[in-house]
């Protein structure tokens, strides 16, 4: 099983401006198993995006561990996808070579990664857009390539930065639940970070709670799978877990 | 895609070649000033025929292609390590700033001590010019390439020379070619000056000797096919690389 563990997990850093030390994230401990959907929420400057980024590697963290598959994290690599909140396509490569790039860095050659790609993009609903460039469509369009792009390389964890943030309101419920849909398919350990209490519920296994950079509390979300907007909007479960998490964010 | 000008592209020059025709009828300069549009296609004619004017035309481009290949040979690489190398920035922006300064031309007197009046002359001058632009709109491009793009690249694999290939070449590509089109600019006018001072052919140097000859016509001439050639090697070569790249993949706003 190739677990994600997170222990005590520190990250202080020097602020020019204070003229002192500060700690964005503190203490942060979190056990994610195999196949397990996670969502990190909480406001702006939580700290969430930055525990999300010391994950992915693109950071590095002043206490604690981050082990995976009981190896600790050291850098980026392949075994961690991100889905990143401002996309972050290749604008100069088409949807297709976009999606391969993953087993194109991994040696794959180009009619089986443009096999595995056409797979995962027809997985998203993406198989007309194959020979377009990312400029051509729409964010939320962008996005589905983005999703796909991380998990045709098969990663280990999928890491999604507040995916759908800058997407608007319908296009992102829709988005929402394609996810839950495709994530039920493949069965990837997802940890996403979010400031969208309702989003974080929808989505996860179970919502961490985040405030100042401490973990609050982890709440289960024991609603049942596939979900859809049509569904939970108006399910009492949906609410009460919801009115939780909210509740646990805005207290703190 | 090389595109034929349109008539809306045309016209102005169809314009002006007119008010200059109706100027040479009406005598109000001496012809031997001034010359109509016809003694300078009848003089095109002519340098054709006699083999001068493709010889000289072939000579000025050719040292306008060596001396774009140099400078994208050694301005991209250099330009990328200083936009990527903080070390490098530190060690070269400084001198890059102060040799280019020194423009063009000003080598003309030490070049002709060192190397004589030659082509050896002319491809230092051409690649010097052609160079900074390159290599300073390189580090620009390098520089203005989201974190975003690296972190997706390693995330997804990519080892630091994938890097370089697949996300900071193309990335700084748009930029790259806006310094390749101001640098063959500024090489372009250079290559003339250096003909006209030190070269023995070339178009610089045909308007140069048309000068000693008191040919007007020739100067007209050799004014015009500057026009002409810059009109092409921009309309043919740049723009349709620069649509098919940064404007394609949605960088460069049309």
């Amino acid at each position: 099983m190739k677990n994600l563990t997170i222990r005590n997990l520190s990250k202080t850093y020097f602020d020019p401006y204070a003229g002192s030390n500060v700690t964005a994230v503190h203490d942060v401990s979190l056990d994610v198993q195999q196949g397990e959907f996670v969502s990190i929420v909480g406001p702006s400057g939580c700290g969430k995006t930055t525990i999300l980024n010391m994950i992915a590697g693109f950071l590095p963290y002043t206490g604690g561990e981050i082990l995976l598959d009981g190896r600790p994290v050291k850098g980026p690599g392949a075994d961690r996808g991100v889905v990143f909140q401002s996309f972050a396509l290749f604008p100069w490569r088409t949807v297709l070579e976009n999606v391969a790039f993953g087993p194109k860095m991994r040696g794959v050659g180009k009619a089986q990664r443009e096999k595995i790609a056409h797979e995962y993009l027809a997985l998203a609903k993406l198989t007309e857009a194959a020979k377009r460039y990312p400029a051509e469509l729409s964010g939320g369009m962008q996005q589905r390539v983005g999703v796909v792009r991380a998990l045709a390389n098969e990663p280990d964890v999928l890491l999604m930065d507040e995916p759908f943030a800058s997407i608007d309101a319908q296009t992102r419920m829709t988005l929402q639940e394609e996810l839950t849909r495709i994530w039920q398919e493949k069965r990837p350990t997802v940890i996403f970070i979010t400031h969208d209490v309702g989003e974080a519920v929808f989505l996860a296994d179970r919502v961490v709670a985040l405030s100042k950079g401490r973990v609050l509390e982890e709440i289960a979300v024991d609603l049942p799978r596939p979900r859809s907007w049509d569904a939970l909007n108006d399910d009492a479960r949906f609410k009460e877990l919801s009115a939780r998490v909210l509740q646990l964010v805005r207290s703190a | 895609m090389a595109r034929w000008p349109s008539i809306g592209a045309i016209a102005p020059f169809v314009l002006l070649i007119a008010v200059w025709w109706i100027v040479t009828e009406l005598q109000i300069f001496p012809r031997v000033f001034l010359p109509g549009p016809v003694d300078v296609v009848r003089s095109f004619g002519s340098l054709v025929h006699t083999g001068i004017l493709p010889e000289y035309l072939q000579d000025s481009m050719v040292r306008l292609a060596v001396g774009a290949f140099w400078g994208i040979a050694i301005g991209i690489p250099l330009g990328m390590l200083v936009g990527l190398s903080s070390r490098a920035h530190t060690a070269l922006w400084p001198p890059l700033l102060f040799f280019q300064a020194i423009g063009d031309i000003a080598w003309l007197p030490i070049l002709v001590i060192w190397f004589g009046y030659g082509l050896t002359t002319m491809t230092v001058v051409i690649v010097y010019t052609v160079i900074f632009p390159v290599i300073l709109n390189t580090v620009l491009g390098v520089r203005s390439i989201p974190i975003t793009m690296y972190r997706a690249a390693q995330s997804l694999g990519a080892s630091r020379t994938r890097i370089l290939w697949e996300v900071v070449l193309p990335g700084a590509l748009p930029s790259i070619m806006t310094g390749l089109r101001n640098g063959l600019g500024y090489g372009w006018r250079a290559l003339i000056a250096t003909e006209i001072i030190v070269g023995t052919s070339g178009i610089g140097f045909l308007m140069f000797d048309a000068r000693r000859a008191g040919s007007v016509v020739e100067i007209l001439l050799g004014m015009i096919i500057l026009g002409i050639l810059w009109y092409i090697v921009d309309g043919w070569i740049l723009a349709p690389i620069e649509r098919a790249t940064g404007q394609r993949w949605g960088l460069v706003t049309r």
